[in-house]
């Protein structure tokens, strides 16, 4: 049985219960492209020639090591022909975490809800050998954790998530491209997020992909968001903007906003798709547990 | 120092607090933070562009807010409303009853049922305090009415009246319409009518308003009959009849006359478009009874379709005999068929005319007459002062010469006569008209005189100084000088007269009633003071039978008109023709408006109000 990390007081809302770690560290997590780890772990790479398991034949070039070349072949052909391996190397797990105002709206708010997903996920990773790094991000690239790859830096983690503040307007683009442009190390980037506010949203997933990243969004919707409770004159302010908008909601402006809700996240899902990035919608009424034993695993990086 | 011209106007101060209650109660918009407003903000532009009624009430509620506040403003200046008052809030409508308004128009209705329609209209178009006055417009004007607001009682009035057979003179109804309004600036007169009249007929008078009803429409009618006794010839007559067509294509019209229900010829007219016809057919016997004349056609107005005469109904001769007794003058007046004889023995002279007029011919038989009113005379041994002959003396034993050419000697034998003592009269000048009839060497004998006036015959002497009483010739003498004295037309009476004019009935002193029966059978018993009836309610033709004095007589009634029958000319006061619209009122009085515009201000609000709750929602 696997030894439980986390300091209770130090993460006080981050707590979770011994059962559900022991789910957690049933869930493998797992990368659909070989990534270059800087340790070998459990996860095959795109870095040929070092690993045992057979990869593919290519030419041979000038300097490649002849302990790879293929007698066999080279004996039936007379070319040579390099065996090439997949080395099985460890990956990083990167997770972006929307800290901006508009995250700490639901209840539970998505800003919660979205750490404790950040958490979880940061477990199974350092359960299977993997690295974790965490940065947060709001109108900037917000303090980020490098990674991290022992399980006994998991309360570092869970500390760090702590004290993550939610405030903020969102600059996507200017985030994502930012972190994109620092991390050297191209990886699985899992973005967790209301993707609410930003005119620019789309565009830092882009950079994303553009940076070599496996990308997963995560996009956290209140339930308030989704069939707002909102009825008669009302003054609307952005919470993240402060804008006002003074409005009279009746049932078939609550239609329209759903309609326009829909619309934005087929939009969204669409973008994410037609890009090879995994799109993942949960609302924070879904139960916590749920969202990372259920959803998560109907996606492709979490088995 | 500030006055208040309306102080009632503080009253509306109250809507202070109405204000204040509506803007309380108007709900208040409460804030809510979102993570985010951009959907909303989609949301509200798409139901913006999709949902034009909403804008549309939302700026309902602006103009109602300015409205409200343009109502304020004008409540604040004050403004009177320069009414008339009711008194002139007056109109007279104008019925035309002529025969012509029985022509059938669209749809089978007469051309008076389209007018009543319109004059319904009018009525119900009048103010609540506007009045009117209805009258009739055919030969005469009547009025129905008087200035009436009784609105229902107007409606009635207009259900009881009817077109009658008479012509119609427009003419004098407008002008004594007109006479009505003088003194009232804006009364309005309708004149409803089917324009089958004289463009002459306009007053030229703004106050007139024509409404023409009706369409043009086809007629053919019986514009003249008569009977007429030819010359010298008492048993042979004519009938007199006179068709015309009023339409634009040729017409067959058989044609009838009958006598007391005897027919006496049929023929068949066959008329060129627009022509007439007349037909002057003889007949030999008695002409006596009431004569009906029709035509058989099928056209839009039956009015002028038959004519009507009551013919040879002849008056007994009313003759009044001023004598202080004549036995043989009595004797013979009184033998004499279809007499009415009244004897006097004196009365004042300034009586005389009028007794001339109501009597066909006064007799003095010796009695020293006064100058001769205008009538007919038989003068009997008596001269009258201002004749153009005059009493000289006497004359004994005058040989007889004579008889003249006269008709009044006609087989009247002299001869036997023989005349003890004569008056001895000299003309004084020559006079056309008088004529002796016998004379003497000495004198003339008998006169007659016809002058534009008078009708006279003169005897110039005492019946009882001759032997002329026991002549043969005496009664033929007298029967044929009454007969010349008869007033022209009574002795052969084809009497009719048009309808709508009124028919004077000679009622015999002892007489004190008339009992009249209409063509339409209707009865009605007239009470006469004096010694005639003038009878006026002749708008129906046909004949009209009346019993005085236990005597029946006839008298018949028809349209007989060429201008009326004539329904498809009609005139168009085309630059005249106005909608209906109730006259305005009368005389000027301000009559202040800001009650009803601070009235109208609060319901603006109110609306407003409710148009702002229904385009904002509820809390």
């Amino acid at each position: 049985m696997a030894m439980n990390p986390l300091d209770a007081s130090a993460v006080r809302d981050l707590v979770f219960d011994d059962e559900f770690l022991r789910k957690l560290e049933r869930l493998e997590l797992l990368a659909r492209k070989i990534f270059r780890g800087l340790l070998r772990g459990e996860h095959t790479t795109s870095r040929r020639g070092r690993g045992l398991e057979f990869s593919d034949f290519r030419h041979y070039r000038t300097g490649d090591d002849f302990r790879h070349i293929d007698w066999n072949i080279y004996s039936r052909l007379d070319q040579l022909f390099l065996k090439l391996h997949a080395s099985e190397e460890d990956v990083t797990l990167h997770l972006l975490v929307d800290t901006s105002a508009s995250m700490g709206f639901g209840e539970p708010s998505k800003f919660v809800y979205a750490r404790r997903l950040a958490a979880a996920l940061a477990y199974i990773a350092l359960h299977n050998l993997d690295r974790v790094g965490v940065s947060a991000f709001a109108e900037g690239l917000g303090a980020a954790l490098p990674p991290i790859k022992a399980r006994h830096h998991m309360a570092r983690l869970l500390a760090y998530l702590r004290d993550l503040p939610c405030t903020g307007a969102t600059r996507f683009g200017t985030a994502l491209r930012t972190f994109a442009t620092r991390t050297r190390n191209p990886g699985l980037v899992i973005l967790i997020s209301d993707l609410l506010g930003a005119v620019d949203r789309l565009d830092g997933i882009e950079a994303l992909r553009h940076g070599g990243h496996d990308v997963v969004v995560i996009q956290l919707l209140a339930e308030s968001e989704i069939d707002p409770p909102l009825d008669g004159a009302l003054r609307l302010v952005d919470g993240e903007t402060g804008d006002e908008l003074d409005v009279t909601v009746d049932q078939e402006l609550r239609r329209l906003y759903q309609r326009h809700l829909e619309g934005y996240l087929q939009e969204v899902e669409r973008f994410c798709r037609q890009r090879g990035v995994e799109y993942l919608r949960a609302s924070t009424a879904i139960a916590f547990e749920d969202v990372v034993l259920k959803y998560l695993r109907q996606g492709t990086h979490l088995r | 120092m500030i006055q208040l011209a309306y102080p009632l106007a503080l009253l509306s101060l109250l809507a202070v607090p109405l204000i204040l209650a509506l803007h309380l109660l108007r709900p208040r918009r409460r804030t809510v933070v979102l993570s985010t407003t951009t959907l909303w903000q989609a949301a509200l532009q798409d139901r913006e562009r999709g949902i034009g009624f909403r804008r549309l009430l939302r700026n309902i509620s602006l103009l109602l807010l300015l409205a409200s506040a343009l109502v304020l403003g004008l409540a604040l200046g004050g403004p009177e409303w320069l009414t008339r008052a009711s008194e002139s809030a007056d109109t007279v409508l104008v019925l035309d009853v002529s025969a012509s308004m029985k022509t059938r128009s669209d749809g089978g209705k007469t051309r008076f049922d389209l007018a009543l329609a319109e004059a319904e209209a009018i009525v119900d178009g009048l103010s609540r305090e506007g009045r009117m006055l209805v009258m009739t417009s055919g030969r005469k004007a009547v009025l129905r009415t008087g200035f009436e607001a009784n609105h229902e009682g107007l409606r009635r009035v207009l259900t009881q009246l009817r077109p009658g057979d008479e012509v119609g003179r427009p003419g004098e109804a407008l002008a004594l319409a007109l006479s009505l309004l003088r003194n009232r600036e804006n009364g309005r007169i309708y004149f409803l009518t089917d324009g089958a009249f004289d463009a002459d007929v306009d007053p030229g008078s703004p106050k007139v308003v024509f409404r023409i009803v009706g369409a043009p429409a086809r007629n053919v009618a019986i514009t003249r009959f008569d009977f007429r006794q030819e010359v010298a010839n008492d048993e042979r007559f004519q009938v007199l009849m006179t068709v015309r067509n009023y339409t634009d294509a040729p017409v067959v019209a058989p044609a009838s006359v009958s006598l007391d229900e005897g027919v006496l010829f049929k023929r068949s007219l066959e008329l060129a478009a627009h022509a007439e016809q007349t037909l002057v057919l003889p007949f030999r016997g008695r002409a006596r009874g009431k004569a009906v004349a029709r035509i058989d056609v099928d056209d839009d107005l039956a009015a002028d379709n038959q004519a009507f005469a009551a013919v040879n109904v002849v008056d007994p001769l009313r003759v009044l005999l001023f004598t202080r007794g004549n036995f043989f003058l009595e004797s013979v007046l009184s033998a004499l068929p279809n007499l009415d004889l009244v004897k006097r023995d004196w009365s004042p002279s300034e009586d005389i005319a009028r007794l001339a007029r109501i009597h066909d011919v006064v007799v003095f038989d010796g009695i020293a007459a006064p100058e001769l009113p205008a009538g007919n005379f038989l003068l009997v041994n008596t001269v009258a002062p201002g004749l153009p002959f005059s009493d000289a003396g006497q004359v004994r034993r005058p040989g007889i010469l004579g008889p003249g050419p006269s008709a009044l000697m006609r087989d009247v034998d002299l001869s036997a006569v023989r005349i003890d003592q004569a008056r001895r009269v000299v003309i004084d000048q020559p006079v056309q008209g008088l004529q002796r009839l016998f004379w003497s060497p000495e004198t003339a004998l008998a006169l007659a005189l016809l002058d534009e006036n008078l009708k006279l015959v003169y005897l110039g002497f005492d019946l009882a100084q001759s032997n002329f009483p026991l002549q043969a010739a005496f009664p033929l003498f007298f029967s044929q000088s009454l007969e010349w004295l008869r007033p022209l037309g009574s002795s052969f009476a084809a009497t009719h007269i048009a309808a709508g004019s009124t028919y004077t009935i000679q009622v015999p002193s002892i007489a004190t009633q008339v009992i009249m029966r209409m063509p339409s059978g209707y009865a009605e018993t007239r009470v006469v003071e004096g010694d005639s009836l003038l009878f006026d309610a002749t708008t129906d033709a046909g004949i009209y039978r009346y019993n005085v004095g236990g005597v029946a007589r006839y008298f018949a009634v028809s349209l007989n008109d060429t201008r009326e029958s004539d329904v498809n000319t009609r005139w168009t006061p085309s630059e005249r023709r106005v909608q209906i619209q109730p006259a305005s009122s009368g005389a000027q009085a301000l009559r202040p408006l800001w009650p009803y515009l601070l009235l109208l201000a609060l319901v603006l609000l109110t609306l407003e109000w409710y148009v702002w709750t229904r385009s904002h929602g509820s809390v």
